[in-house]
């Protein structure tokens, strides 16, 4: 069975993430961010959101396991800055309904969601620039960095967030990262 | 999605290898969780399990009454008239957080004379996983009870529902057979109506609270909310008949949810908004203003404080 674990962040949503993989009928976990990676034994791995970047634990030591990524807001503000991309405050807070356009429909995470999709947000930073090897896959009208792939390494990040119940179309977000992560296996 | 059959044999069982012998209390506040944990419990344990209920005197409109009678087939249940205690504990307080750290103490105290008195061994809660989430972050304090353990020395603490989520323990309590009044209810803020009037709870701040909350779930039953509340806000200037009114302003709320993580304000239409307005300035003399809240959550939280 795939198992994929989510690294807590101390998000407010992270059991949601949580809930959202055992709802599709994958095994999944919850752990604490300061988890050894020699302990972490997962075909995929969610970076969840949370408050501060300084709270993120050992989230960065995850990227190098060699499994697929998947960095929800803070999530992926984190992968973003520790690989090199620029991360600051935005000018337009995105909380609540966001229509967020889709700019490759052939990415594997939010292709599928092509041409546009209506997400629930919660945040005041963003991804300004991406990291190299990094495609930005959608943006919207408050934030540049609605998602961001980079399908080589197999890590990809959303800023919003699609395990809440108000994100028409964030089931498809999880199932399509299931299956990179059965791809990768 | 949980499987309330088998959630409901599991946890009879557990609960009752947990409690063995001994007797038991829970907090009954009539919202689904504390009603459906005290259902389960009973089934596991019968009248070794004291259900209480406290009438702070926060509570809606004939809730009390209803309470008393959905669960009139539990022998043990209490009725503990302390409106006056709590009314008195809040006096002069203003800050949300002192607010619900005092009703949080009278509930304590409350639960406290009851446990003692029935030599209860363990203390049953309807706590669920957003309320754990809540809690150990900081964003709100939940558990009306939170601070009994360390008051009364009770040899377990028994939460069957404590990886559940509100749209979960619904069909928990629909399988178990509660009312529709229970299984459907709103859910509604352990402090009651003092979360629902901004600063100071007083008679008066409260006695309209009650009226528009009543107002409020009445005229939008059809929009089938998720929830649905009217607050009392401060003071603004208004006109009724030829004299100025320096009258209170009510916040309406409705929103829709699935486990109250994210909400989306309502959509309602002018007429039902109208009428709600009408009906609740024209009922409460000393109310000026009426207004709808359409933020979300976030960035605003379901209720207001």
């Amino acid at each position: 069975m795939t198992r994929i674990v989510v690294v807590d962040n101390h998000g407010q949503f992270t059991h949601l993430e949580g809930r959202a993989l055992r709802d599709l009928g994958v095994d999944t976990d919850i752990v604490d961010n300061d988890t050894p990676p020699s302990k972490i034994d997962a075909d995929g791995i969610v970076l969840s959101g949370g408050p501060d970047m300084d709270r993120i634990g050992r989230s960065v030591d995850y990227l190098d396991l060699g499994v697929p990524v998947l960095g929800i807001c803070l999530g992926m503000q984190l992968v973003a800055a520790e690989l090199g991309g620029e991360v600051g405050s935005g000018d337009y807070g995105g909380y609540a309904d966001v229509t967020v356009e889709i700019l490759d429909e052939t990415d594997p995470l939010v292709g599928s969601l092509a041409p546009e999709t209506r997400v629930w947000a919660s945040h005041a930073d963003e991804v300004k620039a991406v990291p190299e090897g990094f495609v930005r896959t959608a943006d919207s009208d408050v934030c540049p960095t609605e998602a961001m792939s980079d399908t080589e390494r197999d890590l990809y990040g959303v800023q919003w967030h699609p395990e809440v119940a108000h994100t028409e179309e964030g089931e498809a977000v999880f199932e399509n990262f299931i299956d990179i992560c059965e791809r990768a296996d | 999605m949980v499987d309330p059959e088998s959630f409901i044999d599991e946890k009879v069982a557990e609960i009752g290898d947990a409690i063995g012998d001994d007797n038991a209390v829970i907090a009954l506040s009539g919202g689904v969780d504390s009603s459906t944990a005290a259902a389960l419990a009973y089934e596991a344990v019968g009248d070794q399990l004291t259900p209480v209920y406290v009438d702070t005197g926060l509570m809606r409109k004939g809730e009390t009454e209803e309470i008393e009678e959905t669960f009139s087939y539990m022998e043990s249940l209490r009725i503990v008239d302390a409106r006056e205690r709590f009314l008195e504990a809040l006096s002069g307080i203003t800050d949300p957080e002192a607010k619900r750290h005092a009703i949080g103490e009278g509930f304590i105290r409350e639960f406290e004379t009851v446990a003692r008195e029935v030599d209860a061994r363990f203390l049953v809660q309807g706590t669920i996983y957003p309320d754990r989430i809540e809690s150990e972050g900081t964003i709100k304090s939940h558990h009306n009870v939170g601070g009994l353990p360390e008051v009364v020395d009770f040899e377990g603490i028994v939460e069957p529902m404590r990886d559940l989520y509100k749209d979960e323990v619904r069909e928990v309590a629909r399988e178990l057979g509660l009312e529709a009044v229970v299984s459907e209810r709103m859910p509604f803020p352990g402090p009651g109506l003092a979360v629902r009037v901004l600063g100071e709870v007083t008679e008066e701040k409260l006695a309209v609270a009650r009226e528009a909350n009543h107002v409020v779930e009445e005229e939008l039953e059809d929009h089938d909310p998720w929830q649905a509340l009217a607050a009392v806000l401060g003071k603004a200037t208004g006109v009724k008949g030829d004299n100025r009114v320096h009258g209170w302003v009510v916040a309406v709320r409705s929103v829709e949810s699935r486990d109250g993580m994210t909400a989306r304000a309502q959509e309602v239409d002018w007429a039902t908004l109208q009428r709600i307005q009408s009906r609740i300035t024209g009922e409460n003399e000393t109310v000026s203003r009426v207004v709808y809240d359409v933020t979300h959550k976030p960035p605003a939280t379901i209720e207001y404080e």
